[in-house]
């Protein structure tokens, strides 16, 4: 039983006093107007505010656990620090409110809006998403590990930092988030929209990582081999190459480990290139077009770098090998033909 | 040497060959040859010439050709210059950052551990620097170098 009522709630409220920090377990309140109210600190766990207007409400550190608040409008109300675990929030509006460091762990969010809701720190792990609206919402350090957020639209959201461990972003819309930092291990992106999202390496496919990954282990060796591999494609490789020309996509990851050699070589186009292991060109320039290049302690480098239009990034270790040339872009036919008379020999 | 060192001042210009037992450090710009036990060039420093220093950290314009045992490199590198080094720092930046390191057309000769017999050494590219490699210094003023007080 409640310490209140809801009749002596209300009672409350209309006549100016003050209902924080009271014991409201299971308070019925359904479709109730408590717009502004504070129920700042009170104990609701498992309480009924099913399609309550409750915008602008002031529920910073109340427990609602359980708590049934499925089609309620809670737009701006301030949930900071609110523990909602397992609470129903399905169909809910949210626009705008405060869930800053919120416990929404298994909470039902579906079809939700959410919309330029602030939810950094929030704990949002295994919540159910799917489908909700998370324009611009505000999730930078939030925990979605193991999140439903399929088909949920996360466009300009800022997820820096957040956890997306195992989430499931399923035909989500990501355009224009933010996810630097973020951890994705194991994130499914199949058929979202990740146009301009600022997350390195995050590609839609097939792959539960987000990636596609190639590795070609000790001991086997590839020799006059033309390989290519698509853009976001993680490939490592432990392997001999031998005279083998290696294309890479836009922010392709290659990763030549401790093991790997790559003789005779050439590898074009605007990958990320880490040497742990040895390169040797046989045409010079043996990389191509790479945004980013690293030698790491122990690692070898025997060639010349071709950088593209907007330079590469370089990186050195020390204890690496270096008998590197770097080169700017190489002129287009068109280019030279402008510049035909200028008596520059390479 | 018990801390001191020989500073190029910002906005100050050297032109010829200046040997040091102490450390130098440019802020200003240096154009010309370099002897030291340690350089140090600052975001606003240059040094365009030949440099024969134990160890040197640069976080401005480098050009001409550098030999050191120990290199710490941001800033910029320009055209025509060979770095000759032990061993070479270059840290990597986050890719929506500022570049560490800018390299013009340039050459890096890094460490001295012979090559493993599966290297072919025949197919290592020139390691000769251009003859080009020396900018020409221009006829200018002042020249001032002061060590700190």
């Amino acid at each position: 039983m409640p310490e209140l009522t809801a009749d002596v709630v209300l009672r409350k409220i209309k006549s100016g006093e003050k209902v924080e920090r009271a014991d409201l377990r299971g308070l019925a309140m359904p479709k109730a107007v408590l717009e502004g109210v504070s129920f700042r600190r009170c104990d609701l766990d498992g309480a009924n505010f099913e399609g309550a207007r409750l915008a602008k409400t002031n529920f910073k550190n109340a427990s609602l656990r359980e708590a049934f608040l499925a089609g309620a409008d809670l737009r701006e109300a301030n949930l900071e620090n609110a523990d909602l675990e397992g609470a129903n929030l399905q169909g809910a509006t949210l626009v705008g409110a405060n869930l800053n460091r919120a416990n929404l762990e298994g909470a039902n969010l579906q079809g939700a809006d959410l919309g330029g809701a602030r939810l950094t720190h929030a704990q949002l792990d295994s919540a159910k998403l799917g489908g909700a609206n998370l324009v611009a919402a505000q999730l930078s350090h939030a925990d979605l590990s193991d999140a439903d957020l399929s088909t949920a639209k996360l466009d300009g959201a800022d997820l820096t930092s957040a956890i997306l461990t195992r989430a499931n972003l399923e035909e989500a819309s990501l355009v224009g988030a933010r996810l630097r930092d973020a951890k994705l291990d194991g994130v499914n992106v199949k058929n979202a929209n990740l146009t301009d999202v600022d997350a390195p390496g995050l590609q839609p496919g097939g792959d539960p990582s987000g990636r596609i990954k190639r590795y070609f282990g000790k001991g086997d060796v590839l020799r006059n081999a033309a390989l290519e591999f698509d853009a976001g494609a993680s490939v490592e490789i432990e392997s001999l190459f031998e005279q083998c020309t290696i294309a890479l996509g836009q922010g392709t990851e290659l990763v030549v480990g401790k093991a790997g050699l790559l003789s005779g070589c050439q590898i074009h186009g605007a990958g990320k290139i880490t040497i742990h292991g040895k390169f040797v060109e046989r045409e010079t320039p043996g990389i191509v077009g790479a945004t980013q290049l690293l030698v790491s302690a122990g690692g070898s480098m025997i060639g010349a770098v071709e950088q593209p239009a907007e330079s590469t990034r370089f990186a050195f270790e020390p204890g690496c090998y270096l008998r590197m040339k770097i080169q700017p872009k190489k002129e287009g036919p068109t280019e030279r033909a402008g510049k035909a008379g200028s008596g520059r020999q390479r | 040497m018990n801390g001191r060192k020989t500073l190029v001042e910002e906005g100050t210009q050297f032109k010829g060959s200046l040997t040091s037992d102490c450390p130098i450090e440019v802020k200003g710009r240096v154009e010309g040859d370099l002897t030291a036990p340690a350089l140090t060039v600052s975001a606003s420093g240059a040094v365009h010439g030949k440099v024969k220093v134990g160890e040197m950290k640069s976080q401005g314009e480098l050009a001409g050709e550098f030999d050191a045992d120990v290199v710490q490199l941001s800033g910029t590198v320009k055209d025509n210059t060979v770095i000759r080094a032990r061993s070479l720092e270059v840290k990597l930046t986050p890719a929506n950052g500022k570049m560490q390191v800018v390299f013009g057309e340039c050459e890096l000769e890094v460490g001295t551990e012979p090559l493993p017999k599966d290297l072919p050494r025949d197919k290592t590219p020139s390691l000769r620097p251009p003859p080009e490699a020396m900018p020409l210094a221009e006829p200018n003023g002042s020249t001032a170098v002061r060590p700190p007080s």
